[in-house]
């Protein structure tokens, strides 16, 4: 600091630069009353003045959470440790043996049906327009049962009466 | 110079002076002094009730000391501790709720009906119900809806506390205002 003001005419006030960020907080903390717009909630009086006090003798009183951990309490956890490693292993090569992995294909559409419904995805439609691949889609990856092209046809022909009118002949 | 560019400044040299022990206590009451109002305000929100705020909002500046050498000033100092406020408040509820034996949202039902007897809730019956109707959303959209609506922060705020997209905000944000529109509605 002493150096930027070696050939500084200019001076500040005693103090100023020390007292800057609490006087810049206090404009912040002014700045939006944080009052809730009228939502009926209140504070007993005097509770922000007299936080500060009551803060620090928590402060005091809970001591920081010490990192040194005594080395013999750790013995007792190896024995917990191994066991649960134990029993886990043995839960993993039943499940192996057993060739039980879920896959895919074992989820009931309904059950993904009902993940995207309950979950809260924060996806918009637009969202999920530009992750899905819409151009790979075909309708049979929508519709529950497949439909063949002939299904098509025979229900067009029964349900339309000129079914020349479709004009469906390939371009090509 | 901007307000905005200001309070950068002074949080950075207060994030300075937090690190430093002999100017640490004096450092520490500057930011109470800024932050605890609004704090206290985004919790009371989470949790309902002035008692349980103060043991969160007390718990979450104890956190906030403890931890400032934690602070990588990857994020604003303000929405890190935003975040630790909500954390706290949070797994306050979730304890409370297991202490209790009964799920979250009966835990907000009981919490809002509770406010009728609260002597420091002196809310009209709208306000009443517009707090039944936020109790009965999930979590996130709760938090979501609190911070815009009565907190009027903006959803790039928002976006860096909850880190969330600001997509997401939005349609949750929506979500939330539908269900409490038809909640109010019905009731």
């Amino acid at each position: 600091m002493d150096k930027l003001n070696k050939n500084n005419s200019f001076g500040v006030p005693d103090g100023y630069f020390d007292t800057f960020s609490s006087d810049i907080m206090k404009k912040i903390a002014k700045e939006d009353a944080s009052m809730p717009p009228n939502e009926g909630f209140k504070v007993p009086e005097g509770y922000f003045e007299t936080f500060n006090t009551r803060l620090l003798e928590q402060l005091e009183s809970t001591p920081a959470e010490t990192k040194v951990i005594p080395l013999k309490s750790y013995k007792k956890h190896y024995y917990t440790a191994a066991s649960v490693a134990a029993v886990v292993l043995l839960f993993l090569v039943v499940q192996f043996n057993s060739d039980k992995t879920p896959s895919y294909s074992d989820l009931a559409n309904s059950d993904i049906e009902n993940y995207f419904e309950f979950n809260d995805l924060e996806l918009t439609s637009y969202d999920l327009a530009e992750i899905l691949p819409i151009d790979d889609l075909d309708l049979n990856d929508i519709l529950e049962i497949r439909l063949d092209n002939d299904n098509i046809i025979d229900y067009l022909d029964s349900h339309i009466e000129d079914f020349e009118e479709l004009n469906m002949h390939n371009d090509d | 110079m901007e307000l905005k560019s200001k309070m950068l400044i002074a949080e950075e040299t207060l994030v300075i002076q937090l690190k430093q022990k002999d100017h640490q206590a004096k450092a520490f009451e500057v930011l109470v002094n800024t932050y605890k109002e609004r704090l206290y305000w985004h919790i009371r929100r989470i949790v309902l009730n002035h008692d349980d705020t103060d043991d969160v909002l007390q718990n979450t500046f104890i956190k906030v000391f403890r931890n400032i050498d934690s602070f990588k000033g990857d994020s604003k100092l303000y929405s890190w501790m935003y975040r630790i406020a909500t954390n706290e408040a949070l797994s306050f509820l979730k304890s409370k709720s297991q202490k209790f034996k009964i799920n979250n949202e009966k835990l907000m039902t009981k919490a809002v009906e509770d406010l009728r007897a609260d002597v420091y809730f002196e809310g009209d019956e709208i306000q009443l119900k517009l707090q039944m109707a936020i109790a009965t959303l999930p979590e996130k959209q709760k938090l979501i809806f609190n911070m815009k609506y009565f907190q009027e922060m903006k959803y790039e705020e928002i976006s860096e506390i909850l880190e969330t997209s600001v997509g997401g905000l939005k349609a949750s944000y929506h979500l939330a205002s539908k269900k409490i529109e038809a909640f109010l509605k019905e009731n």
